[in-house]
């Protein structure tokens, strides 16, 4: 049917394929009307004989149209007739002689697809889908206030809708790409947002160690300073008192640093000694937990241990913990190496431990954290005794963006990434929760990774 | 000290903190420890504690709420942060709210916090004294607004679009004056012109002319009030306005209409108050800033800044 359109003789005719005619305006008018399909195809009087008809379909002018438009004297659309039909009757014994004189009135469509050329090409489509059956063998009429204005080829129709859609499938898949790209930046910003907090816990953590050791530093340096003089003077007086010189005036020296420093200051200084090496492998041991909560040395996906994991995320959280005074109950269980990626499960974790602080606002808080192996699998709990999450928010919870937290604390990515980084492991996360009382969430992991490479 | 040593209350939920402070301060103070900042107001309540030094980050209770009570139960003691780290929420509060005399971060250099602690001390002390020869004080009961009304005292707003100004004119009642400055040149001009009580400067920049010039005007004119208002979420910017400038409110931009009104309120009160008692002055001196005022002043406002030099200078002569 398709090789059968040549282009139009008649250069009064629009050519019927929107996209080659108007392509702008197609494109801005939205949605663009049936009036750019519009053909001026010459209507046929009810009285033509089927013979003439017939002869008009062989006409270069119609070439391309299914069907005419049968229109009556006062110019109102009395019905159409088609190829198809003319086909029909004259495949027909004696068809042609039968029918060949009789007005056309006689064998056309009398209900056909007529539309106003006001409407909208979406509005033809669905008409047509309405109306027309298969095989298509109708076009439609126009009309402006009732009066024939033309037809219009439901290929036409066809074309200028596939033209929408495939304008809005680049517009939608340009919103996939700029929501894709503010995604990652998304999960960009909550990495960096949790690294913030942690960063300002960790200068907590390490500044007050290390206020303490540079003060016992100096304090020692000074009493040190008075012992080496006071060993001096001792030595002195010593030595002149061997000699059998005046030994007096050192004496009267010993005597006055005496009072400086005694063994009082020296145990004080042992017991500041002490305090400064304590405070040495503190700062030590939050670098090495650092170092092994990032990672930074290590590959992707190893078999690890997850109660490993678990108490390094704790000691990385513990700040917030302590800041608000929680008591957290942390109960191992026995577990077989995990094969995971431990950075990322480090941060799932961080995340639960954090969440769970921040849901305790009373005193008397309190975060268990258990693990356990359960079929094959690994299972890490985590509870708390916080005000627990609304019953309407609970199945929001996972959603990106969502976040009850005020404007500005937090990027509702938290758990949506939490959430990812367990699926890719082929695990799963769930929780459960009651206003009030606490929530409750529970990560279980295979313990083979899966087969979906978790990068 | 000759004779009576100052009592000094250090809060830290550290042992070893305290452990260590405690050292360094014997023989220099009668000192009293705690790791609860709930025990630390008790103590300020029945003790007379000169300065009490404290830490932000604890379980239970922050140092800026410790500091915040002591303030209201004893605001003759001098407060001061030591901290390893404080947000720009906490070290706004404790501007607002604690009005503390220094910021100090841990690890702390061991001399300058002497020396810090001890000023401190000394301004506590006679503060006490003054109190226990008068026995005691009454509250500061005048009306703020009518004070600043007799004295004819100023209110100075420094920013570039004239929206605070307009927004303090009609905050306060239209006997107190309201002068607006387009920019540093013209504020100083008019510091240099009149009696301005409080100050209220927009800043948008960490490291412009106006922080430093905030930080030089407490030490020419400590009297003066400083509020700034800010979108500068800058803890560096924040310290040095405490330590250096003595800021006394800092508001985050746009000021709720309501904090905006009661800092000014607070801080025409606190003038009146340095006015007729100077020698509450010393409790908001200042550390020497970090660089120097010729250095730090650009050579734009360098001319208006020593006409005001000068007009203190006459004025204190």
């Amino acid at each position: 049917m398709h090789s059968m359109t040549i282009a139009p003789p008649n250069p009064a005719l629009p050519a019927n394929s929107i996209a080659s005619t108007q392509p702008s305006a197609a494109r801005t008018e939205a949605p663009a009307g049936l009036s750019t399909l519009r053909l001026s195809t010459p209507p046929v009087p009810p009285d033509t004989c089927v013979i003439d008809v017939a002869q008009l379909f062989l006409d270069a002018s119609y070439a391309g149209l299914l069907s005419l438009p049968i229109v009556g004297a006062d110019g109102a659309p009395v019905g159409m007739i088609s190829r198809y039909e003319l086909m029909r009757v004259f495949l027909q014994p004696y068809g042609r002689e039968l029918f060949g004189r009789r007005p056309i009135s006689l064998l056309m469509n009398r209900a056909p697809l007529v539309l106003s050329i006001e409407a909208s090409i979406g509005d033809a489509a669905r008409a047509i889908a309405q109306h027309i059956r298969s095989p298509i063998t109708d076009d439609f009429i126009l009309v402006e206030d009732g009066r024939y204005a033309g037809t219009a080829l439901v290929l036409d129709v066809l074309r200028a809708v596939e033209g929408h859609l495939a304008e809005h499938s680049t517009e939608l898949e340009r919103a996939y790409v700029r929501l894709k790209s503010s995604q990652a930046q998304l999960v960009q910003s909550e990495k960096m947002a949790s690294l913030g907090q942690m960063v300002a816990g960790l200068v907590h953590e390490i500044n007050t160690p290390l206020g303490y050791v540079r003060n016992n530093v100096e304090m020692t340096r000074a009493v040190l300073a008075d012992a080496a003089q006071l060993l001096g003077a001792q030595q002195a007086a010593l030595d002149a008192l061997l000699g059998g010189a005046d030994a007096q005036a050192s004496l009267d020296e010993v005597d006055v640093l005496r009072t400086r420093i005694d063994s009082v200051a020296l145990d004080d200084i042992a017991a500041l000694l002490d305090d400064t090496l304590h405070g040495v492998g503190q700062i030590g041991d939050l670098v090495l937990n650092l170092k092994d909560f990032s990672r930074l040395d290590q590959a992707g996906a190893q078999k690890a241990d997850l109660n490993q994991l678990v108490a390094s995320a704790l000691r990385i959280a513990n700040h917030i913990l302590r800041k608000r005074g929680i008591e957290v109950v942390h109960q191992p269980g026995e577990l077989p190496p995990v094969e995971c990626a431990p950075a990322q499960i480090n941060q799932v974790l961080l995340n639960l431990l954090t969440n769970a602080a921040q849901a305790i606002e009373h005193e008397r808080g309190r975060i268990v954290v258990a693990t356990r192996a359960v079929e094959g699998r690994a299972m890490v709990l985590i509870q708390d005794n916080g005000k627990g999450i609304a019953a309407e928010h609970q199945a929001r919870i996972f959603d990106p963006f969502f976040t009850t937290k005020p404007v500005g604390e937090g990027t509702g990515m938290g758990l949506a990434i939490s959430r990812q980084i367990v699926e890719q492991h082929g695990g799963a996360i769930r929780m459960t929760s009651h206003v009030g009382q606490g929530t409750r969430f529970v990560v279980v992991l295979p313990l083979r990774a899966a087969t979906q490479e978790a990068a | 000290m000759n004779g009576a040593l100052p009592c000094v209350l250090f809060v830290d939920d550290e042992e070893r903190i305290l452990r260590s402070l405690r050292m360094l301060f014997r023989g220099r103070a009668e000192i009293l420890a705690t790791t609860s900042g709930r025990e630390a107001v008790e103590l300020v309540r029945n003790h007379r504690v000169h300065v009490v030094v404290s830490d932000q980050r604890m379980p239970g209770m922050t140092g800026v709420d410790v500091l915040r009570e002591v303030a209201a139960c004893s605001p003759a003691t001098m407060r001061i942060l030591l901290t390893g780290y404080a947000d720009l929420d906490a070290m706004t509060a404790s501007v607002n709210e604690g009005e503390i005399y220094r910021f100090v971060e841990k690890p702390w250099d061991a001399q300058r916090l002497i020396a810090t602690v001890e000023q401190a001390a000394r301004i506590a002390m006679d503060e006490f004294d003054v109190q226990a020869s008068r026995g005691a004080e009454a509250a500061p009961t005048a009306n703020a607004i009518a004070d600043a009304e007799r004295a004819a005292a100023h209110v100075l707003v420094l920013d570039e679009d004239g929206a605070i100004a307009a927004q303090v004119r009609e905050l306060l009642p239209p006997a107190v004056a309201v002068v607006r400055a387009g920019d540093l040149e013209s504020a100083l001009d008019a510091l240099a012109t009149q009696e301005v009580a409080v100050m209220i400067a927009q800043l948008s920049s960490a490291d412009g002319d106006v922080a430093d010039a905030l930080k030089q005007l407490k030490r020419l004119r400590p009297a003066m009030l400083a509020i700034v208002l800010s979108s500068l979420r800058d803890s560096r910017l924040l310290l040095g306005l405490i330590n250096e400038g003595q800021v006394f409110r800092f508001l985050l931009q746009p000021p709720p209409r309501e904090l905006l009104r009661r800092a000014l309120i607070a801080a025409l009160e606190r003038h009146e108050a340095l006015r007729t008692q100077t020698r509450l002055l010393r409790r908001h001196d200042v550390e020497a800033p970090s660089r120097a005022p010729a250095a730090t002043i650009s050579a734009r406002v360098l001319g208006a800044w020593r006409r005001l030099r000068e007009a203190t200078v006459a004025r204190i002569a």
